[in-house]
């Protein structure tokens, strides 16, 4: 039998952190923004940053379809501007950044969509999400950059042309990235606002040494920095049009013109001023799905297809060191609704096996409508997973530590009964007896020490039964005497219970012990109140 | 020359896998609490590992104050695995038991319309000391696996059946019938064994000290 499977990992939302703020020890004052002095000759390269720009990120968010126009994507503003345009637009004269009516003008044959910001930020999370097999400090420069720190990771990958070989190989290897056309431009510098640069200009950037940093920078357009446009507009009008020109500008002077924020810049980019990123942490789901070649029905023959989908789960698991504690499983059909089958564990789960046999008994337990044409498989929330080394004694030896046991039997009991069928017991303090004990999840922590298991504190004379039934059993009575197959012998009591006037449930009742004809020791009441009828409510087992 | 075969017939008998009709088993127990019974029972005490059947001619005649000196100090033990009541005919009241010196988080209930195969799971699992089952019915086969999966999970089974099934064969390790007994305003009750390797064949009374009363 063979399944067409199909699975991605699902990005899910990525949340920013904040990435660990790199300390370095404070540069001397710099004479002016562009002078290659002592400052950054000093310089340490603490940091690698790789840089990965998506040239026309735009124009391959773009939802699919080919247009015989030359297309042009446009921005969200009121007045919209192009922000990207195809080959033949170009050729038609449009320029990005111009109004649409401007390139209307110029080319009015063109195709012109509004941009697809969507897309464009789930492209990148893709990227992302490739680059953070190598690193965990990766930052998405929105739109269409992304950024990775990489020197604690050189080693680990042997060499640093290996690593950048592997995240291209990485690249490519990736279909849903490889299939929407985007075609990354890597370089590689000791700040991450160089290699950002360099990246978008374009040009070829290998460099870990912060020496060469300004020669390499004197060629970049200084338009790179995608600075504000009035302040781009004054640059060019004072002739300044690459990043040479600029590093060149007195500092003091720069400073005045064009306010702190944009000379931060400046710093950021030669590496006098730490610039921490935020880097991105990825709630990941797993999902797979697998489409059957005929209709199953057969719960073993379901698991059986089920099972390439499981592995992968644990390897995607495995790989992460996390776990889940859900799990769904929907089944869809020829006609009727989806089943859907949801597992829940009591402690992350990553083994495939474990997890095939505990669908399994939750398959037992569910009724498909129809038979199964596609199975698709979530994954929950990761979770740590902590890893604990197997036991060297068997279960219930002198010497074993309980591990993981426990919570499997729950788990195992939960799938096939439901979630309510297993249940712990705990106390409450309480004068009625219904409300004197309540339903607990099970304690899983195992217990280490003698005074965590339990206090005896109550073990004074204590009359109370062992079992209590669900409600009070309403008993015979002949002259105000209870019976039970029998007259019931009346041994103590009466002890008086009266409490709960404040919620509701108001009880008044005389309890006693009792005897019946057959030798069971009973515990029953009778109202205080009311017809003052006999209750059974207890037997001391 | 005789003594020398005496000798080694001795050594021979005298391995743990070798079990003679009145011979006391040497198994694995711990002490029930009750000296009289500690007396009759094989090993002196309940089993370690296996199944134990216990018969009522109905419920609530003692059959939890039997075992409760064992449950206490079981689910004292460190570190301590769990006792998993199965299918229980009321709510076991979770006041009186920690008053006895139960330990109420190692307790673990289990409701279902499959008391069977929650028990043998529960067994198996080798996450419990103790298993306990209410069984309305159960074929000498299921008995049998129940038997295996304690030995399996090295666990303590219990299974509370009643009187009826006092003549039918069983796979369990040992079988007691539990009758009431009330002597002298004391309760307490009767024991039989109907079956252990090498238990007393005598009835052992027993009187429930801590019981109300």
């Amino acid at each position: 039998m063979r399944h067409a499977r199909k699975s991605l990992f699902e990005p899910g939302d990525v949340s920013a952190a904040p990435s660990v703020l790199r300390v370095r020890p404070a540069p001397p004052p710099p004479t002016g923004p562009g002078s290659s002095g002592q400052a950054a000759l000093e310089l340490d390269p603490r940091e690698l940053w790789i840089a990965a720009h998506v040239p026309h990120l735009s124009l391959l968010s773009l939802p699919a379809g080919s247009s015989p126009a030359p297309l042009v994507v446009l921005d969200e503003a009121r007045n919209p501007r192009i922000v990207d345009a195809d080959a033949r637009a170009q050729a038609a004269g449009v320029r990005i950044g111009m109004t649409l009516g401007a390139a209307l003008a110029a080319a009015p044959h063109i195709d012109a969509r509004p941009r697809d910001a969507a897309r464009e930020l789930a492209l990148m999370q893709r990227l992302a999400g490739i680059a953070a097999a190598f690193t965990p400090q990766v930052s998405i420069e929105a739109p269409d950059g992304l950024l990775l720190e990489i020197k604690p990771s050189i080693r680990l990958f042997g060499g640093l042309k290996e690593l950048c070989r592997q995240l291209r190989a990485a690249c490519l290897a990736d279909t849903a990235f490889a299939r929407s056309g985007a075609q990354p431009h890597f370089t590689l510098a000791p700040t991450a606002l160089a290699a950002l640069a360099a990246a978008r200009a374009g040009a070829r950037c290998f460099i870990t040494d912060p020496r060469q940093l300004p020669a390499r920078l004197k060629l970049l357009p200084a338009g790179v920095l995608r600075w504000p446009e009035d302040a781009n507009a004054r640059l060019l009008a004072m002739g300044v049009r690459t990043l040479g020109d600029l590093l060149r500008l007195p500092r003091a002077g720069f400073a005045k013109r064009f306010g702190p924020a944009l000379l931060a810049d400046l710093d950021r980019l030669q590496g006098r001023s730490a610039d921490p990123r935020r880097r991105i942490t990825r709630r990941e789901r797993y999902a797979g799905r697998v489409d059957l070649d005929h209709e199953i029905e057969d719960h073993d023959r379901i698991l059986e297809a089920l099972r390439p989908l499981l592995d992968e789960l644990e390897q995607f698991l495995r790989r992460r060191q996390r776990g889940i504690t859900a799990l769904q499983c929907r089944f869809h059909h020829y006609r009727a609704a989806p089943t859907t089958c949801a597992l829940r564990l009591a402690a992350p789960e990553a083994d495939a096996a474990r997890l095939q046999s505990l669908l399994r008994e939750r398959l037992a337990s569910l009724r498909l409508p129809e038979p199964v044409r596609r199975c698709e498989l979530r994954g929950g929330v990761l979770t740590q997973r902590p890893l604990a080394s197997k036991p060297l004694w068997p279960a219930g030896e002198r010497g074993h530590a309980p591990a993981n046991e426990m919570p499997a039997l729950i788990e195992h009991l939960r799938a096939r009964l439901g979630a309510d069928a297993v249940y712990g017991i705990g106390r409450v303090p309480e004068h009625r007896p219904e409300n004197a004990w309540r339903l607990t999840e099970p304690a899983l922590a195992p217990v280490v020490s003698k005074d965590a298991a339990g206090d005896s504190s109550v073990s004074a004379p204590f009359h109370r039964p062992l079992w209590l039934l669900h409600a009070p059993q309403e008993l015979d009575s002949q002259r105000g005497r209870p019976r039970r197959g029998g007259a019931l012998e009346l041994l103590a009591g009466p002890e008086l219970i009266e409490s709960g006037w404040w919620d509701g449930a108001d009880a008044r009742r005389d309890y006693y012990v009792a005897d019946d004809a057959r030798g069971s020791r009973l515990w029953i009441y009778r109202e205080c109140a009311g017809a003052r009828k006999w209750f059974l409510h207890g037997i001391f087992g | 020359m005789l003594e020398t075969h005496e000798k080694q017939l001795e050594e021979l008998l005298a391995h743990p896998s070798v079990w003679r009709g009145r011979s006391r088993a040497a198994v694995e127990t711990f002490p029930t609490g009750f000296a009289a019974l500690d007396a009759g029972l094989p090993g002196g005490g309940w089993p370690r590992h296996g199944l134990v059947e216990i018969l009522t001619p109905q419920p609530g005649v003692g059959e939890l104050y039997l075992l409760l000196p064992a449950l206490a100090a079981l689910s004292r033990l460190l570190p301590a695995r769990w006792c998993t009541w199965v299918s229980p005919p009321h709510e076991p009241f979770a006041p009186a038991l920690a008053a006895h010196g139960v330990a109420l988080d190692r307790m673990l209930i289990v409701r279902t319309h499959l008391p069977l195969w929650a028990h043998e799971q529960a067994l198996r699992s080798g996450a419990c000391e103790v298993a306990l089952a209410w069984l309305p019915r159960a074929s000498p086969r299921a008995v049998r696996r129940l038997q295996l999966a304690a030995e399996q999970g090295r666990a303590l089974g219990v299974l509370y059946r009643s009187q009826k099934f006092a003549s039918e064969a069983s796979p369990a390790m040992l079988r007691v019938l539990l009758e009431p007994m009330v002597a002298a305003g004391r309760q307490g009750a009767r024991l039989t064994l109907l079956k252990s390797r090498g238990g007393s064949r005598e009835p052992i009374d027993l009187t429930w000290a801590a019981a109300a009363a």
